[in-house]
């Protein structure tokens, strides 16, 4: 081959990088994949019945007698609690994620200090909120939304605190460098050399994350923490499908609702008035004109 | 000071937007309401400090796992890691040729765009657990109502990701492969996918990690794994157990997470 490319005159061809690992990689995942599809307990007959399952389910929802109209007060009640548990859950991971942020972040805080609390955020964001509601905080709380946003609070610690780290990584030397010459202290150069240069983007992240955390609050109803997930449980465990249908609604319409008014107050955080008008006047022209 | 003010002025401050205050009123009023007893959910902090003593009981269980239940939780934690591997497979599979269409890099018309980012955002509105309860009572319990309720979870996360990374590509690739003549697919295939392919193998590999965190917990509405196990240990009150399958969970998190992202500082 390579012969053949230097008797023809021009320059030889570089050779083919090895694709030996990719396959080796590609390989491991095929077994790995076979070996839990083949050994996992699925009865494929039961995959033909959910088709008919899911369908009969569908039509019981909205199409037999239409979704329970009378039952849209107590689901849009029962979405607004889940609504105040994601964002209570929220704030509690904003306020501690932000110092919690600072000390892990390897640039303002000490390498032992930053690696121990990188653990400890680590070990946090191991446990689904659902977890830590059931095996912490409903036994001290009790039953309720309280342990909901609390289980919640502490995830979002877990997760907002390692990314206020990673954004507080990532800043420009410069201003740190400006505030110390000119005799800023150890909190003041934090405060007008750091915190100016990361500010917008965690505030996007507190947005985003109260965006998941509406996700989880609207199932922690399942375990007794509050919010819709109670009455989605209960109406579906039980077969009462036009009453899990409005609230099905109400779960996706208000989750949309949130998602769309979060992103637009994101974008304005990041891109300025510009940007978040033609994003959402014209979703797809703009980023037209931009492209 | 003289001088500053004579030659080289300041210049002007600009005029706060009023949507600062703005946005802080709306911040006090909504807080106010979520945590006021009558509107919201009434989180009571001295009121928690004072129920600390009553959960104790139950924490001292839980700090001192039963090991003799461990062989118990290996068949469910083994499920567990089965369901994150099917799901991952098929939902990033089918994410795949979703994201094109959800891009407007790549997608076939404004039409088809527009449709598939309401499917999309729909699907991602649902959360996994509500997911896994609709299969439940469509199938019954089992591992397959789970692995079905990640597969959608997953097309969710993986198209929105993948999606706006399509939508970033360099686009010289495309005119060079319309420009010699290739068709859609052809342009997609050589101009498009080599610029994604290693961001899509990591956003998989993330979502490989997102499921065996949220497959732990469909179980808890009958959709199979660990978290049945540990939700019967729970209604037993069986403290130790729970704290057994707990460990457990943690241990495979922690493992799973920490390949993954090796893996994901190899690939980008």
């Amino acid at each position: 081959m390579t012969a053949a490319a230097t008797v023809a005159g021009g320059t030889p061809r570089p050779a083919r990088p090895s694709q030996l690992r990719r396959n080796v990689a590609l390989l491991a995942v095929a077994a790995i994949v076979a070996w839990a599809a083949l050994t996992i307990d699925v009865d494929l007959s039961k995959l033909l019945r959910l088709v008919g399952g899911l369908a009969r389910i569908f039509y019981r929802m909205f199409l037999e007698h239409g979704p329970d109209l009378t039952y849209v007060q107590t689901s849009l009640s029962a979405m607004v609690q889940s609504i105040e548990i994601a964002w209570v859950g929220t704030i509690i991971g904003a306020i501690f994620s932000l110092p919690v942020g600072f000390f892990a972040a390897k640039n303002v805080s000490s390498g032992a200090i930053s690696n121990g609390i990188r653990v400890a955020l680590d070990a946090v964001r191991a446990f689904p909120e659902i977890i830590l509601a059931v095996v912490i905080f409903i036994p001290i709380a009790g039953l309720g939304p309280e342990a909901g946003a609390l289980a919640i609070g502490i995830h979002s610690i877990g997760t907002l605190g390692k990314l206020t780290a990673e954004v507080i990584e990532g800043i420009d030397p410069g201003p740190v460098e400006a505030v110390r010459a000119a005799g800023g202290t150890g909190l003041q150069v934090q405060r007008w050399g750091v915190l100016p240069q990361v500010l917008p983007e965690i505030v996007a992240f507190w947005l985003y994350r109260f965006e998941i955390n509406i996700r989880a609050s609207a199932i922690l109803g399942v375990v007794g923490a509050g919010g819709i997930g109670f009455i989605l449980q209960q109406t579906i465990a039980y077969g009462r499908f036009p009453k899990a249908g409005t609230a099905l609604i109400v779960v996706v319409v208000a989750t949309i609702l949130v998602d769309t008014a979060s992103g637009w107050v994101r974008r304005r955080i990041i891109e300025g008035s510009q940007g978040a008008q033609l994003e959402a006047l014209a979703p797809t022209t703009a980023a037209d004109i931009a492209a | 000071m003289t001088s500053a003010t004579r030659s080289a002025a300041r210049p002007v401050k600009p005029r706060p937007s009023l949507l600062v205050p703005l946005g802080i009123v709306v911040f006090l009023l909504l807080t106010a309401a979520s945590l006021s007893k009558q509107l919201g959910i009434g989180l009571d902090a001295a009121g928690l400090i004072d129920d600390l003593g009553r959960g104790r009981p139950i924490l001292e269980q839980l700090a001192s796992p039963n090991w003799s239940y461990l062989p118990e939780t290996i068949g469910p934690m083994i499920e567990t890691f089965q369901m994150a591997v099917i799901a991952s497979i098929i939902g990033c599979g089918v994410a795949l040729p979703v994201s094109f269409m959800a891009s407007r890099v790549t997608t076939s018309g404004r039409v088809g765009l527009f449709v598939t980012r309401w499917v999309l955002n729909v699907v991602r509105a649902i959360p996994d657990v509500l997911y896994a309860m609709i299969f439940v009572a469509a199938v019954g319990i089992g591992p397959l109502p789970g692995i079905m309720a990640l597969i959608l979870f997953n097309i969710g996360v993986v198209a929105k990701l993948l999606s706006e990374t399509v939508d970033g590509v360099d686009p010289g690739p495309i005119e060079a492969g319309r420009a010699s003549g290739a068709n859609s697919f052809q342009t997609v295939r050589w101009g498009v996918l080599p610029q994604v392919l290693p961001h899509y193998v990591a956003y998989s590999l993330y979502t490989f990690e997102l499921n065996i965190r949220a497959s732990t917990v469909l179980g808890i509405v009958g959709a199979g794994g660990i978290g049945r196990t540990l939700f019967a240990q729970y209604k037993l009150f069986h403290w130790s157990n729970v704290s057994v399958a707990i460990v457990e969970l943690f241990v495979l998190v922690v493992a799973i997470e920490a390949i993954s992202i090796w893996l994901r500082r190899r690939l980008v």
